[in-house]
């Protein structure tokens, strides 16, 4: 399947990113965006899907992950960083306006890409996570305090505390715990417990995954480690200075938005999916379209594979006016 | 000048000072370094005259406006963030953008990454240069103009204050405002230890005005105005993602053939001969006023009013 995906390094905003790649160059980029923790290769089915549909697929490692280089120290991943590099990327390929897609810490970035270059950017969907708007008057970690140190984004902040907590198990493991997840509240830990020993390993592989495919990812992070994609979570409170230019700003590129409704973050009342169908969200992302996919979780993009490529081929389709 | 009110406001975590009057469109100021609202005293009150409202706060870091401790608060990104905050505040939309020194260079990226809140710019003595991807903006400047160079000097945390603090304060303001020596202002320690005493205040600039900043720099220091120039290394890191875009929003520059940034090394053929323009597409005008200075906005106030009031008139 991914035997004609080509691969190659490019140089952008400063790094070396390890670029995935399908389909005829002179097509419309689609550029996808991959979440926590994975690379690439969590847009396999739709990299496939998507070039044999018109399309020019460009996925990246992003930075901090498997091939791509991982700058040092936290301060070098804020969202400012990782919409430079996208950038680099488009312009490396010449590309005016792109197709985007995000999922998890990727929509963010894709999120961010449509407040600093909305120029850039012909259409957006984001995979799980929405668009939040800045509080002005609470920082991210404080208003994480309110979780208790058993939130996982707590617990990745600290530089070494996850790194140490999952150097317990082996990387397959840690994988399988991250990739098979089922649970749909915030990632909250018990007392004195590491979210990556909360986290259970099924006692068999869903339908949707191999074990050689997780061994993919396996092979990948026992190489890069896991200090640049924490990083990520370390630079949150740097975001959040970072955006504030933008306080109130409302999203006005076409998106769409497609989660599982078994995704982290959907238990109970206020849930990421009554928040994206609210009159709020609405209110900030005017243009929006909203799929919840019924028993999907996290890792959507994988586990339900055909449905999201049909769905963020639709609305591409539809941006360039073509109907199947 | 009593006319003039003044309050704080709450904005991005800090309490920003501000002066204002009048009522109308809005125009915002924004002073540069070493500088304050009091720059703009003049065009407040003729701006009150023509029917705006004239605001023009004391930037973060200056005056009676807050200034946090680390350089690191003190990127264009946090300063261009007071101000949205500001507009916010203001229930302001859109306002006419008016710049000067440091207050040029955060409109310039005002107007780059939020040109939906600016409605037109007027912007003074300090051009847009685009980031340069390869090089970091202090290391551009420390090769082209050695370490004396004043950006260079000014990066040490208490470097550059403990050589200040050396120098009367009255003499030191009245040396920063009616120079107008257009040499690269280069400033190796041993400058300090003898400074010449200025010549005497032109007309523009009176004993009152001396005792004003004076009295402000006095209370507060140059830390927080120095902390621009400490932050501008890490500006650069963070304004990557707008690497080759243009400014959109109708600009007239204005600059004195007087002034020491005027005679950098390629300005004059980057201003006239389109250099700026393909930057700044919508560049309309360009004045330079003969025989000013850096502080056209106080040498030479009424003709400094009427080119920003003929330029907004048009919108």
């Amino acid at each position: 399947m991914t035997s004609e995906v080509r691969e190659k390094k490019i140089k952008t905003n400063g790094i070396w990113l390890n670029v995935a790649e399908k389909g005829d160059e002179g097509e419309p980029l689609v550029l996808l965006l991959h979440g926590f923790p994975e690379t690439w290769f969590s847009w396999r089915h739709q990299i496939d899907f998507l070039s044999s549909h018109g399309y020019h697929v460009v996925a990246p490692d992003l930075r901090g992950y498997a091939d791509s280089d991982s700058p040092p120290t936290h301060e070098s991943y804020t969202v400012s960083h990782l919409v430079a590099d996208v950038i680099g990327l488009l312009d490396h390929y010449g590309t005016a306006q792109a197709f985007v897609a995000g999922h998890d810490w990727g929509a963010i970035i894709g999120w961010s890409l449509c407040l600093f270059r909305p120029d850039r950017v012909k259409g957006f969907v984001s995979l799980s996570v929405p668009y939040s708007p800045r509080d002005p008057n609470l920082k991210p970690s404080d208003l994480f305090k309110s979780f208790g140190d058993g939130l996982y984004i707590t617990q990745f902040q600290e530089p070494g505390r996850a790194e140490a907590a999952f150097a317990k198990h082996d990387c397959l493991t840690v994988m399988k715990k991250f990739l098979l997840t089922t649970r749909s509240d915030f990632w909250v830990a018990p007392p004195n417990t590491e979210i990556i020993d909360d986290l259970e390993v099924p006692s068999t592989l869903p339908d949707w995954i191999t074990e050689e495919e997780i061994q993919v990812y396996a092979d990948k992070f026992q190489k890069s480690g896991f200090t640049g994609p924490l990083n990520y979570y370390r630079a949150m409170d740097l975001n959040w200075e970072i955006l504030a230019p933008w306080q109130g700003y409302k999203i006005v590129i076409p998106t769409k938005f497609i989660a599982g409704d078994k995704d982290i973050g959907n238990e109970g009342a206020n849930g990421t999916i009554k928040y994206v169908k609210g009159e709020m969200f609405k209110s900030i992302v005017p243009n929006l379209e909203v799929v919840v996919i019924e028993d999907g979780h996290h890792f959507i993009q994988q586990e339900m594979s055909e449905r999201v490529s049909q769905e963020i081929l639709s609305f591409f389709n539809k941006l360039r006016n073509i109907t199947e | 000048m009593e006319k003039i009110e003044h309050t704080t406001v709450s904005t991005n975590g800090i309490n920003m000072h501000v002066a204002s009057i009048g009522s109308g469109p809005v125009v915002l100021f924004l002073h540069g370094f070493p500088d304050l609202w009091y720059s703009w005293r003049h065009q407040l009150l003729s701006f009150a005259d023509l029917g705006y409202r004239a605001i023009a706060p004391d930037l973060r870091g200056y005056g009676d406006s807050d200034s946090p401790p680390s350089h690191e608060s003190y990127t264009l990104l946090h300063i261009v963030g007071d101000l949205v905050g500001l507009l916010d505040s203001l229930g302001v939309d859109q306002v006419f953008l008016v710049g000067h020194d440091w207050g040029a260079i955060i409109a310039w990226w005002m107007c780059m990454i939020r040109p939906d809140r600016v409605k037109a710019l007027v912007n003074m003595s300090v051009e847009f240069h685009p980031r340069n991807p390869s090089v970091k903006t202090v290391d551009a400047f420390k090769a082209l103009f050695g370490e004396d160079y004043y950006i260079c000097r000014f990066q040490e945390p208490g470097d550059i204050e403990e050589d200040f603090a050396l120098v009367d304060m009255k003499k030191l303001v009245n040396g920063f405002f009616t120079s107008h020596n257009t040499r690269p202002p280069c400033i190796p320690k041993s400058v300090f230890k003898y400074l010449p005493d200025p010549p005497a205040l032109p007309a523009w600039f009176t004993e009152q005005d001396v005792c004003f900043y004076a009295d402000k720099f006095s209370q507060k220091g140059f830390t927080g105005g120095l902390n621009y120039y400490r932050a501008m290394n890490l500006s650069w890191e963070l304004t990557a993602p707008w690497d080759g875009l243009q400014i959109k929003v109708p600009v007239k520059y204005i600059t004195g053939d007087l002034d020491p940034t005027y005679h950098i090394p390629g300005t004059k053929e980057y201003i006239h001969d389109g250099g700026l323009k393909k930057h700044v597409p919508f560049l309309q005008e360009v004045v330079v006023m003969e025989g000013v200075g850096h502080f056209l906005q106080q040498e030479k106030p009424k003709e400094i009013t009427d080119h920003i009031y003929g330029f907004f008139k048009k919108f």
